[in-house]
Protein backbone atom coordinates (compact mmCIF):
# COMPACT_ATOMS: atom_id res chain seq x y z
CA UNK A 1 0.00 0.00 0.00
CA UNK A 2 2.95 2.31 0.67
CA UNK A 3 3.54 2.72 -3.05
CA UNK A 4 0.18 4.28 -3.60
CA UNK A 5 0.34 6.58 -0.55
CA UNK A 6 3.15 8.49 -2.20
CA UNK A 7 0.95 9.15 -5.25
CA UNK A 8 -2.10 10.00 -3.11
CA UNK A 9 -0.18 12.55 -1.02
CA UNK A 10 1.30 14.12 -4.14
CA UNK A 11 -2.18 14.40 -5.68
CA UNK A 12 -3.49 15.99 -2.49
CA UNK A 13 -0.92 18.78 -2.77
CA UNK A 14 -1.44 19.35 -6.51
CA UNK A 15 -4.28 21.37 -8.01
CA UNK A 16 -7.20 19.54 -9.70
CA UNK A 17 -6.38 17.98 -13.06
CA UNK A 18 -9.83 18.66 -14.56
CA UNK A 19 -10.63 21.81 -16.53
CA UNK A 20 -13.34 24.14 -15.17
CA UNK A 21 -15.25 23.89 -18.48
CA UNK A 22 -17.92 25.28 -19.27
CA UNK A 23 -17.14 28.04 -16.76
CA UNK A 24 -13.56 28.42 -17.92
CA UNK A 25 -11.25 27.57 -20.79
CA UNK A 26 -10.59 24.00 -21.86
CA UNK A 27 -7.92 22.30 -23.95
CA UNK A 28 -8.89 22.34 -27.63
CA UNK A 29 -6.07 21.36 -29.99
CA UNK A 30 -5.56 23.18 -33.27
CA UNK A 31 -5.85 19.91 -35.25
CA UNK A 32 -9.04 18.69 -33.56
CA UNK A 33 -11.49 17.22 -36.08
CA UNK A 34 -14.61 19.11 -35.11
CA UNK A 35 -17.67 20.30 -37.02
CA UNK A 36 -17.28 20.61 -40.79
CA UNK A 37 -17.10 24.05 -42.34
CA UNK A 38 -17.61 24.97 -45.98
CA UNK A 39 -16.23 27.82 -48.09
CA UNK A 40 -18.39 28.22 -51.23
CA UNK A 41 -15.78 30.50 -52.89
CA UNK A 42 -13.36 27.57 -53.11
CA UNK A 43 -15.85 24.86 -54.07
CA UNK A 44 -15.70 23.43 -57.60
CA UNK A 45 -18.72 21.12 -57.21
CA UNK A 46 -16.69 18.01 -57.99
CA UNK A 47 -18.69 15.70 -55.68
CA UNK A 48 -15.56 14.16 -54.10
CA UNK A 49 -16.74 14.90 -50.55
CA UNK A 50 -20.00 13.05 -51.12
CA UNK A 51 -18.15 10.12 -52.71
CA UNK A 52 -15.76 9.60 -49.78
CA UNK A 53 -18.21 10.34 -46.92
CA UNK A 54 -18.93 6.96 -45.26
CA UNK A 55 -22.00 8.12 -43.34
CA UNK A 56 -23.79 9.94 -46.13
CA UNK A 57 -23.80 13.27 -44.31
CA UNK A 58 -22.99 15.30 -47.43
CA UNK A 59 -25.11 15.74 -50.55
CA UNK A 60 -23.94 17.58 -53.64
CA UNK A 61 -26.60 18.01 -56.33
CA UNK A 62 -27.54 20.32 -59.14
CA UNK A 63 -29.92 22.98 -57.83
CA UNK A 64 -33.55 22.47 -58.77
CA UNK A 65 -33.75 25.71 -60.75
CA UNK A 66 -30.54 24.79 -62.57
CA UNK A 67 -28.71 27.87 -61.35
CA UNK A 68 -25.82 26.04 -59.75
CA UNK A 69 -24.74 23.23 -57.47
CA UNK A 70 -25.99 22.85 -53.92
CA UNK A 71 -23.99 21.55 -50.97
CA UNK A 72 -25.96 20.17 -47.99
CA UNK A 73 -24.49 18.81 -44.78
CA UNK A 74 -26.26 17.06 -41.90
CA UNK A 75 -24.37 17.41 -38.63
CA UNK A 76 -26.31 14.64 -36.90
CA UNK A 77 -25.22 12.09 -39.51
CA UNK A 78 -21.56 13.14 -39.53
CA UNK A 79 -18.99 10.93 -37.83
CA UNK A 80 -16.21 13.56 -37.88
CA UNK A 81 -13.82 11.27 -39.73
CA UNK A 82 -12.31 14.08 -41.79
CA UNK A 83 -12.35 12.14 -45.08
CA UNK A 84 -14.15 14.96 -46.94
CA UNK A 85 -11.61 17.56 -45.86
CA UNK A 86 -8.70 15.27 -46.63
CA UNK A 87 -9.80 14.50 -50.19
CA UNK A 88 -11.23 17.96 -51.07
CA UNK A 89 -8.97 19.21 -53.90
CA UNK A 90 -9.38 22.89 -52.98
CA UNK A 91 -9.90 22.71 -49.18
CA UNK A 92 -13.42 24.10 -49.57
CA UNK A 93 -14.62 21.52 -47.00
CA UNK A 94 -12.58 21.31 -43.82
CA UNK A 95 -12.86 20.35 -40.16
CA UNK A 96 -12.96 23.29 -37.77
CA UNK A 97 -11.94 22.64 -34.17
CA UNK A 98 -15.39 23.51 -32.84
CA UNK A 99 -16.78 20.61 -30.79
CA UNK A 100 -20.12 22.15 -29.73
CA UNK A 101 -22.53 19.85 -31.49
CA UNK A 102 -25.67 20.39 -29.38
CA UNK A 103 -28.60 21.61 -31.50
CA UNK A 104 -32.34 22.08 -31.02
CA UNK A 105 -34.52 19.03 -31.62
CA UNK A 106 -36.28 20.93 -34.43
CA UNK A 107 -32.95 21.13 -36.29
CA UNK A 108 -32.27 17.43 -35.99
CA UNK A 109 -33.16 16.40 -39.52
CA UNK A 110 -32.49 19.57 -41.49
CA UNK A 111 -29.12 20.31 -43.07
CA UNK A 112 -26.89 22.45 -40.85
CA UNK A 113 -25.05 23.72 -43.92
CA UNK A 114 -27.22 24.46 -46.95
CA UNK A 115 -25.10 26.38 -49.37
CA UNK A 116 -23.69 25.95 -52.82
CA UNK A 117 -22.17 27.56 -55.85
CA UNK A 118 -23.76 29.32 -58.82
CA UNK A 119 -22.95 28.62 -62.44
CA UNK A 120 -21.27 31.32 -64.50
CA UNK A 121 -21.89 32.02 -68.17
CA UNK A 122 -19.45 31.15 -70.91
CA UNK A 123 -18.01 34.40 -72.29
CA UNK A 124 -18.62 33.19 -75.82
CA UNK A 125 -21.85 31.16 -76.08
CA UNK A 126 -23.47 32.29 -72.77
CA UNK A 127 -24.04 28.68 -71.75
CA UNK A 128 -24.04 27.88 -68.02
CA UNK A 129 -20.90 26.20 -66.66
CA UNK A 130 -18.97 25.54 -63.44
CA UNK A 131 -16.73 28.47 -62.67
CA UNK A 132 -12.96 28.25 -62.51
CA UNK A 133 -11.47 28.28 -59.02
CA UNK A 134 -8.17 30.02 -58.36
CA UNK A 135 -6.87 27.23 -56.05
CA UNK A 136 -7.28 24.59 -58.72
CA UNK A 137 -5.77 26.80 -61.46
CA UNK A 138 -2.73 27.36 -59.28
CA UNK A 139 -2.28 23.59 -59.06
CA UNK A 140 -2.73 23.02 -62.78
CA UNK A 141 -0.62 25.88 -64.17
CA UNK A 142 2.78 27.11 -63.09
CA UNK A 143 1.82 30.66 -64.04
CA UNK A 144 -1.70 31.96 -64.57
CA UNK A 145 -1.41 34.14 -67.66
CA UNK A 146 -4.07 36.24 -69.42
CA UNK A 147 -4.33 33.45 -71.99
CA UNK A 148 -5.20 30.94 -69.26
CA UNK A 149 -7.76 33.34 -67.79
CA UNK A 150 -9.40 33.76 -71.14
CA UNK A 151 -9.46 29.99 -71.70
CA UNK A 152 -11.11 29.37 -68.33
CA UNK A 153 -13.88 31.87 -69.08
CA UNK A 154 -15.04 29.59 -71.89
CA UNK A 155 -17.20 26.50 -71.58
CA UNK A 156 -15.50 23.17 -72.47
CA UNK A 157 -17.19 23.11 -75.88
CA UNK A 158 -16.11 26.65 -76.86
CA UNK A 159 -12.61 25.97 -75.51
CA UNK A 160 -12.29 22.97 -77.78
CA UNK A 161 -13.46 24.96 -80.78
CA UNK A 162 -11.02 27.81 -80.03
CA UNK A 163 -8.14 25.40 -79.70
CA UNK A 164 -9.19 23.72 -82.92
CA UNK A 165 -9.20 27.03 -84.77
CA UNK A 166 -5.66 27.75 -83.68
CA UNK A 167 -4.28 24.54 -85.11
CA UNK B 1 -22.87 -28.40 -0.38
CA UNK B 2 -23.22 -31.27 -2.83
CA UNK B 3 -25.37 -29.31 -5.28
CA UNK B 4 -24.44 -27.41 -8.40
CA UNK B 5 -26.17 -24.21 -9.46
CA UNK B 6 -26.39 -22.31 -12.73
CA UNK B 7 -25.59 -18.62 -12.44
CA UNK B 8 -26.15 -16.16 -15.29
CA UNK B 9 -23.43 -13.55 -15.68
CA UNK B 10 -24.14 -10.75 -18.11
CA UNK B 11 -25.06 -9.80 -20.75
CA UNK B 12 -24.51 -6.35 -19.30
CA UNK B 13 -21.75 -5.20 -16.96
CA UNK B 14 -19.19 -7.96 -16.97
CA UNK B 15 -15.89 -6.23 -17.24
CA UNK B 16 -15.92 -3.55 -19.87
CA UNK B 17 -19.63 -2.82 -20.04
CA UNK B 18 -19.79 -4.86 -23.22
CA UNK B 19 -22.52 -7.42 -23.78
CA UNK B 20 -21.64 -11.10 -23.55
CA UNK B 21 -23.54 -13.67 -21.58
CA UNK B 22 -21.98 -16.44 -19.48
CA UNK B 23 -23.93 -19.41 -18.23
CA UNK B 24 -21.80 -20.46 -15.30
CA UNK B 25 -22.26 -23.77 -13.50
CA UNK B 26 -21.02 -23.44 -9.93
CA UNK B 27 -20.40 -25.89 -7.18
CA UNK B 28 -20.55 -23.87 -3.99
CA UNK B 29 -18.61 -20.81 -5.02
CA UNK B 30 -16.31 -22.57 -7.45
CA UNK B 31 -16.87 -22.41 -11.19
CA UNK B 32 -17.25 -25.81 -12.80
CA UNK B 33 -18.27 -25.07 -16.34
CA UNK B 34 -18.79 -22.01 -18.54
CA UNK B 35 -20.99 -21.52 -21.57
CA UNK B 36 -20.57 -18.36 -23.64
CA UNK B 37 -23.50 -16.81 -25.50
CA UNK B 38 -22.82 -13.90 -27.78
CA UNK B 39 -24.34 -11.92 -30.61
CA UNK B 40 -25.78 -8.93 -28.74
CA UNK B 41 -23.92 -6.25 -30.69
CA UNK B 42 -23.94 -7.67 -34.18
CA UNK B 43 -24.07 -4.72 -36.56
CA UNK B 44 -23.64 -6.47 -39.90
CA UNK B 45 -20.44 -4.67 -40.76
CA UNK B 46 -19.23 -7.29 -43.24
CA UNK B 47 -22.37 -6.68 -45.31
CA UNK B 48 -22.17 -2.93 -44.77
CA UNK B 49 -18.67 -2.62 -46.21
CA UNK B 50 -19.79 -4.23 -49.48
CA UNK B 51 -22.11 -1.27 -50.05
CA UNK B 52 -19.36 1.31 -49.60
CA UNK B 53 -16.38 2.13 -51.78
CA UNK B 54 -12.74 1.52 -50.81
CA UNK B 55 -12.26 5.04 -49.46
CA UNK B 56 -15.39 4.98 -47.30
CA UNK B 57 -14.38 1.58 -45.91
CA UNK B 58 -11.23 3.07 -44.40
CA UNK B 59 -13.56 4.85 -41.98
CA UNK B 60 -16.13 2.06 -41.53
CA UNK B 61 -13.45 -0.46 -40.51
CA UNK B 62 -12.08 2.10 -38.08
CA UNK B 63 -15.48 2.27 -36.37
CA UNK B 64 -15.47 -1.49 -35.68
CA UNK B 65 -14.00 -0.90 -32.26
CA UNK B 66 -12.56 2.12 -30.55
CA UNK B 67 -9.60 0.65 -28.66
CA UNK B 68 -7.97 -1.03 -31.66
CA UNK B 69 -9.44 1.50 -34.08
CA UNK B 70 -6.09 2.10 -35.75
CA UNK B 71 -5.40 -1.55 -36.52
CA UNK B 72 -8.62 -2.28 -38.39
CA UNK B 73 -8.15 0.31 -41.19
CA UNK B 74 -4.39 -0.35 -41.08
CA UNK B 75 -4.83 -4.06 -41.85
CA UNK B 76 -7.61 -3.43 -44.37
CA UNK B 77 -5.44 -0.87 -46.18
CA UNK B 78 -2.48 -3.27 -46.20
CA UNK B 79 -4.69 -5.91 -47.85
CA UNK B 80 -5.97 -3.41 -50.44
CA UNK B 81 -2.43 -2.21 -51.12
CA UNK B 82 -1.41 -5.81 -51.81
CA UNK B 83 -4.19 -6.10 -54.41
CA UNK B 84 -3.23 -2.80 -56.02
CA UNK B 85 0.51 -3.53 -55.79
CA UNK B 86 1.22 -0.24 -54.04
CA UNK B 87 4.53 0.27 -52.25
CA UNK B 88 4.28 3.00 -49.65
CA UNK B 89 7.06 5.58 -49.12
CA UNK B 90 9.53 4.82 -46.25
CA UNK B 91 8.43 7.84 -44.22
CA UNK B 92 4.85 6.55 -44.26
CA UNK B 93 6.02 3.18 -42.90
CA UNK B 94 7.53 4.85 -39.85
CA UNK B 95 4.53 7.13 -39.36
CA UNK B 96 2.24 4.09 -39.43
CA UNK B 97 4.26 2.49 -36.63
CA UNK B 98 4.11 5.68 -34.56
CA UNK B 99 0.31 5.88 -34.78
CA UNK B 100 -0.01 2.18 -34.03
CA UNK B 101 2.25 2.16 -31.00
CA UNK B 102 0.67 5.23 -29.42
CA UNK B 103 -2.70 3.49 -29.74
CA UNK B 104 -1.26 0.26 -28.31
CA UNK B 105 0.14 2.04 -25.25
CA UNK B 106 -3.20 3.74 -24.59
CA UNK B 107 -5.13 0.49 -25.08
CA UNK B 108 -2.93 -1.51 -22.70
CA UNK B 109 -3.14 1.21 -20.03
CA UNK B 110 -6.92 1.10 -20.35
CA UNK B 111 -6.95 -2.65 -19.83
CA UNK B 112 -4.72 -2.65 -16.75
CA UNK B 113 -6.74 0.20 -15.26
CA UNK B 114 -9.86 -1.94 -15.76
CA UNK B 115 -8.06 -4.72 -13.90
CA UNK B 116 -7.52 -2.36 -10.97
CA UNK B 117 -11.20 -1.42 -11.13
CA UNK B 118 -12.27 -5.08 -11.01
CA UNK B 119 -10.06 -6.01 -8.08
CA UNK B 120 -11.58 -3.07 -6.22
CA UNK B 121 -8.54 -0.80 -6.17
CA UNK B 122 -10.25 2.27 -7.57
CA UNK B 123 -7.59 4.84 -6.77
CA UNK B 124 -5.14 2.84 -8.87
CA UNK B 125 -7.67 2.74 -11.68
CA UNK B 126 -8.21 6.51 -11.71
CA UNK B 127 -4.47 7.10 -11.52
CA UNK B 128 -3.81 4.81 -14.50
CA UNK B 129 -6.58 6.50 -16.47
CA UNK B 130 -5.13 9.88 -15.53
CA UNK B 131 -1.75 8.83 -16.93
CA UNK B 132 -3.42 7.51 -20.05
CA UNK B 133 -5.07 10.90 -20.51
CA UNK B 134 -1.68 12.28 -21.58
CA UNK B 135 -1.70 9.85 -24.49
CA UNK B 136 -5.29 10.83 -25.30
CA UNK B 137 -4.18 14.47 -25.47
CA UNK B 138 -1.32 13.46 -27.76
CA UNK B 139 -3.74 11.68 -30.09
CA UNK B 140 -6.13 14.63 -30.06
CA UNK B 141 -3.37 17.14 -30.76
CA UNK B 142 -1.64 15.25 -33.56
CA UNK B 143 -4.37 13.20 -35.24
CA UNK B 144 -7.45 15.19 -34.24
CA UNK B 145 -9.44 12.66 -32.26
CA UNK B 146 -9.07 10.88 -28.93
CA UNK B 147 -9.82 7.41 -30.33
CA UNK B 148 -10.28 7.33 -34.10
CA UNK B 149 -6.99 8.57 -35.44
CA UNK B 150 -7.70 8.24 -39.15
CA UNK B 151 -3.95 7.96 -39.61
CA UNK B 152 -3.78 5.61 -42.58
CA UNK B 153 -4.90 5.94 -46.15
CA UNK B 154 -4.44 3.73 -49.22
CA UNK B 155 -0.88 4.46 -50.34
CA UNK B 156 0.48 6.04 -47.17
CA UNK B 157 -0.66 8.08 -44.21
CA UNK B 158 -2.93 11.10 -43.88
CA UNK B 159 -0.77 13.06 -41.45
CA UNK B 160 2.77 14.33 -41.29
CA UNK B 161 4.87 15.31 -38.29
CA UNK B 162 6.71 18.62 -38.31
CA UNK B 163 9.57 19.52 -35.95
CA UNK B 164 7.28 21.07 -33.36
CA UNK B 165 4.96 18.07 -33.25
CA UNK B 166 7.93 15.71 -32.84
CA UNK B 167 9.18 17.84 -29.94
CA UNK B 168 5.70 17.78 -28.38
CA UNK B 169 5.39 14.01 -28.82
CA UNK B 170 8.79 13.34 -27.21
CA UNK B 171 8.02 15.69 -24.34
CA UNK B 172 4.66 14.06 -23.59
CA UNK B 173 6.07 10.53 -23.83
CA UNK B 174 8.89 11.43 -21.45
CA UNK B 175 6.41 12.93 -19.01
CA UNK B 176 4.49 9.64 -18.60
CA UNK B 177 7.50 7.33 -18.20
CA UNK B 178 7.94 8.00 -14.49
CA UNK B 179 4.23 7.74 -13.55
CA UNK B 180 3.89 4.47 -15.47
CA UNK B 181 7.00 3.06 -13.77
CA UNK B 182 5.45 3.93 -10.40
CA UNK B 183 2.11 2.36 -11.36
CA UNK B 184 3.75 -0.75 -12.80
CA UNK B 185 5.52 -1.28 -9.48
CA UNK B 186 2.15 -1.16 -7.70
CA UNK B 187 0.61 -3.65 -10.15
CA UNK B 188 3.61 -5.91 -9.64
CA UNK B 189 4.07 -5.70 -5.87
CA UNK B 190 0.88 -4.48 -4.22
CA UNK B 191 -0.57 -7.02 -1.81
CA UNK B 192 -4.21 -6.57 -2.86
CA UNK B 193 -3.52 -6.70 -6.58
CA UNK B 194 -1.33 -9.78 -6.17
CA UNK B 195 -3.90 -11.58 -4.03
CA UNK B 196 -6.57 -11.11 -6.70
CA UNK B 197 -4.44 -11.87 -9.76
CA UNK B 198 -1.75 -14.40 -8.86
CA UNK B 199 -2.67 -17.97 -9.75
CA UNK B 200 -6.06 -16.82 -11.05
CA UNK B 201 -7.26 -17.85 -14.51
CA UNK B 202 -4.36 -20.15 -15.28
CA UNK B 203 -3.87 -21.02 -18.95
CA UNK B 204 -1.03 -23.46 -19.46
CA UNK B 205 1.36 -23.22 -22.39
CA UNK B 206 -0.05 -26.44 -23.88
CA UNK B 207 -3.61 -25.10 -23.78
CA UNK B 208 -2.44 -21.80 -25.27
CA UNK B 209 -0.97 -23.62 -28.25
CA UNK B 210 -3.92 -26.00 -28.54
CA UNK B 211 -6.51 -23.20 -28.59
CA UNK B 212 -4.46 -20.90 -30.81
CA UNK B 213 -4.61 -18.04 -28.34
CA UNK B 214 -3.08 -14.79 -29.60
CA UNK B 215 -1.66 -11.52 -28.34
CA UNK B 216 -0.70 -10.60 -24.78
CA UNK B 217 -2.92 -13.42 -23.50
CA UNK B 218 -0.59 -15.95 -25.18
CA UNK B 219 2.55 -14.01 -24.34
CA UNK B 220 1.56 -14.17 -20.66
CA UNK B 221 1.84 -17.95 -21.02
CA UNK B 222 5.25 -17.76 -22.67
CA UNK B 223 4.09 -18.30 -26.25
CA UNK B 224 5.72 -15.94 -28.71
CA UNK B 225 3.31 -15.25 -31.54
CA UNK B 226 3.90 -11.55 -32.13
CA UNK B 227 3.06 -10.84 -35.79
CA UNK B 228 5.29 -7.77 -35.67
CA UNK B 229 8.26 -10.11 -35.28
CA UNK B 230 7.36 -13.28 -37.14
CA UNK B 231 5.72 -11.58 -40.11
CA UNK B 232 7.05 -8.01 -40.08
CA UNK B 233 5.09 -5.21 -41.71
CA UNK B 234 5.51 -1.41 -41.93
CA UNK B 235 8.85 -0.51 -40.31
CA UNK B 236 8.96 -3.13 -37.56
CA UNK B 237 11.83 -5.07 -39.14
CA UNK B 238 13.97 -1.92 -39.17
CA UNK B 239 13.56 -1.28 -35.45
CA UNK B 240 15.44 -2.79 -32.54
CA UNK B 241 13.04 -4.50 -30.15
CA UNK B 242 12.27 -7.77 -28.40
CA UNK B 243 9.02 -9.57 -27.74
CA UNK B 244 7.73 -9.27 -24.17
CA UNK B 245 7.17 -12.69 -22.62
CA UNK B 246 6.07 -13.74 -19.15
CA UNK B 247 5.69 -17.31 -17.91
CA UNK B 248 3.24 -16.86 -15.03
CA UNK B 249 0.32 -18.13 -17.17
CA UNK B 250 -2.14 -16.23 -14.91
CA UNK B 251 -4.00 -12.91 -14.88
CA UNK B 252 -1.00 -11.20 -13.29
CA UNK B 253 1.38 -12.35 -16.04
CA UNK B 254 -0.95 -10.97 -18.72
CA UNK B 255 -1.18 -7.61 -16.93
CA UNK B 256 2.62 -7.49 -16.63
CA UNK B 257 3.01 -8.26 -20.35
CA UNK B 258 0.73 -5.32 -21.12
CA UNK B 259 2.55 -2.97 -18.76
CA UNK B 260 5.92 -3.92 -20.24
CA UNK B 261 4.51 -3.48 -23.75
CA UNK B 262 3.55 0.09 -22.84
CA UNK B 263 7.24 0.83 -22.25
CA UNK B 264 8.11 -1.05 -25.40
CA UNK B 265 5.58 1.02 -27.38
CA UNK B 266 7.05 4.26 -26.06
CA UNK B 267 10.53 2.99 -26.95
CA UNK B 268 9.40 2.06 -30.48
CA UNK B 269 7.86 5.51 -31.04
CA UNK B 270 11.09 7.14 -29.89
CA UNK B 271 13.13 4.93 -32.22
CA UNK B 272 10.82 5.81 -35.12
CA UNK B 273 11.08 9.53 -34.41
CA UNK B 274 14.88 9.27 -34.39
CA UNK B 275 15.07 7.27 -37.62
CA UNK B 276 12.24 9.10 -39.43
CA UNK B 277 13.34 9.42 -43.08
CA UNK B 278 12.47 12.44 -45.21
CA UNK B 279 10.23 12.28 -48.22
CA UNK B 280 6.57 12.06 -49.16
CA UNK B 281 4.02 10.47 -46.82
CA UNK B 282 1.78 9.15 -49.56
CA UNK B 283 2.02 7.83 -53.10
CA UNK B 284 0.72 10.28 -55.71
CA UNK B 285 -2.90 10.14 -56.75
CA UNK B 286 -5.32 7.38 -55.92
CA UNK B 287 -4.45 3.84 -57.09
CA UNK B 288 -6.97 1.86 -59.10
CA UNK B 289 -7.89 -1.33 -57.29
CA UNK B 290 -7.78 -4.13 -59.87
CA UNK B 291 -9.52 -7.47 -59.67
CA UNK B 292 -7.88 -9.67 -57.10
CA UNK B 293 -7.66 -10.95 -53.55
CA UNK B 294 -5.46 -9.87 -50.68
CA UNK B 295 -4.85 -10.80 -47.08
CA UNK B 296 -2.99 -8.94 -44.36
CA UNK B 297 -2.08 -9.59 -40.75
CA UNK B 298 -1.09 -7.17 -38.03
CA UNK B 299 -0.58 -7.30 -34.30
CA UNK B 300 -3.47 -5.37 -32.74
CA UNK B 301 -3.27 -4.54 -29.00
CA UNK B 302 -5.34 -7.70 -28.36
CA UNK B 303 -3.48 -10.02 -30.73
CA UNK B 304 -3.39 -11.05 -34.33
CA UNK B 305 -5.83 -9.26 -36.63
CA UNK B 306 -6.49 -10.75 -40.04
CA UNK B 307 -8.17 -9.19 -43.06
CA UNK B 308 -9.27 -10.73 -46.34
CA UNK B 309 -10.37 -8.44 -49.16
CA UNK B 310 -11.64 -9.52 -52.57
CA UNK B 311 -12.08 -6.98 -55.31
CA UNK B 312 -13.85 -7.39 -58.65
CA UNK B 313 -12.26 -4.32 -60.20
CA UNK B 314 -15.10 -1.95 -59.31
CA UNK B 315 -14.99 0.81 -56.70
CA UNK B 316 -16.44 -1.45 -54.02
CA UNK B 317 -15.05 -4.66 -52.49
CA UNK B 318 -16.74 -7.89 -53.54
CA UNK B 319 -16.12 -9.62 -50.20
CA UNK B 320 -14.44 -8.64 -46.99
CA UNK B 321 -13.80 -10.78 -43.97
CA UNK B 322 -11.89 -10.04 -40.84
CA UNK B 323 -10.94 -12.24 -37.92
CA UNK B 324 -10.31 -10.48 -34.66
CA UNK B 325 -8.13 -11.62 -31.73
CA UNK B 326 -10.93 -11.90 -29.16
CA UNK B 327 -12.61 -14.61 -31.24
CA UNK B 328 -9.68 -16.93 -30.53
CA UNK B 329 -9.09 -15.75 -26.99
CA UNK B 330 -12.56 -16.20 -25.56
CA UNK B 331 -12.45 -19.95 -26.24
CA UNK B 332 -9.63 -20.00 -23.70
CA UNK B 333 -12.03 -18.66 -21.05
CA UNK B 334 -13.57 -22.13 -20.84
CA UNK B 335 -10.17 -23.40 -19.73
CA UNK B 336 -9.28 -20.42 -17.54
CA UNK B 337 -12.46 -20.08 -15.51
CA UNK B 338 -13.21 -23.56 -14.07
CA UNK B 339 -11.70 -23.97 -10.62
CA UNK B 340 -11.85 -20.26 -9.80
CA UNK B 341 -14.34 -18.36 -7.62
CA UNK B 342 -17.39 -16.52 -8.99
CA UNK B 343 -15.84 -13.20 -7.97
CA UNK B 344 -12.89 -13.89 -10.26
CA UNK B 345 -14.99 -14.29 -13.42
CA UNK B 346 -14.84 -10.62 -14.36
CA UNK B 347 -11.13 -10.40 -13.56
CA UNK B 348 -10.39 -13.41 -15.78
CA UNK B 349 -12.66 -12.11 -18.51
CA UNK B 350 -10.87 -8.77 -18.45
CA UNK B 351 -7.48 -10.48 -18.66
CA UNK B 352 -8.04 -11.52 -22.29
CA UNK B 353 -8.74 -7.83 -23.04
CA UNK B 354 -12.09 -8.70 -24.63
CA UNK B 355 -13.50 -6.65 -27.44
CA UNK B 356 -17.02 -7.85 -28.12
CA UNK B 357 -17.89 -5.15 -30.64
CA UNK B 358 -14.91 -6.30 -32.76
CA UNK B 359 -15.83 -9.94 -32.51
CA UNK B 360 -19.50 -9.60 -33.34
CA UNK B 361 -19.09 -6.70 -35.78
Amino acid sequence: MAGFFKIAIRNFLNSPTTDPYPFGETFTPENYRGIIDYTPELCIGCNTCEYVCPSGAIRVREKEDGSGISFSFWLNTCSHCGNCGYYCPTDAVFNSNDFHTARHQSEKFIPTIDDGISYVQCSNCKQKMKRPVEALLARAYEEITEEVRHQTSLCPECRRMKRFERM
Amino acid sequence: MGETYKVPVGPIHIALEEPVYFKVTVHGETVEHVDILSGFVHRGMEALVLRRNFLQNMIITERTCSLCSNNHPFTYIMAVEKIAGVKIPPRAEYLRVIADEVKRAASHLFNVSMLAHLVGFHSLMTQTMETREVLQDVKESIWGNRMDLGANTIGGVKYDLDKEQIRYLIKQLNSIKKPIRELAAIYRDNRIVRARTEGVGVLSKEDTLRLGVVGPTARGSGVNNDIRLIYPYAAYDKLDWDVVLEDGCDVRARALVRLREVFQAINLVEQCLKALPDGPVKTKGFPRIPKGEGVARTEAPRGELFFYVKSDGSSKPERMKWRVPTYLNWEALKVMMPGNKIADISVIFNSIDPCISCTER
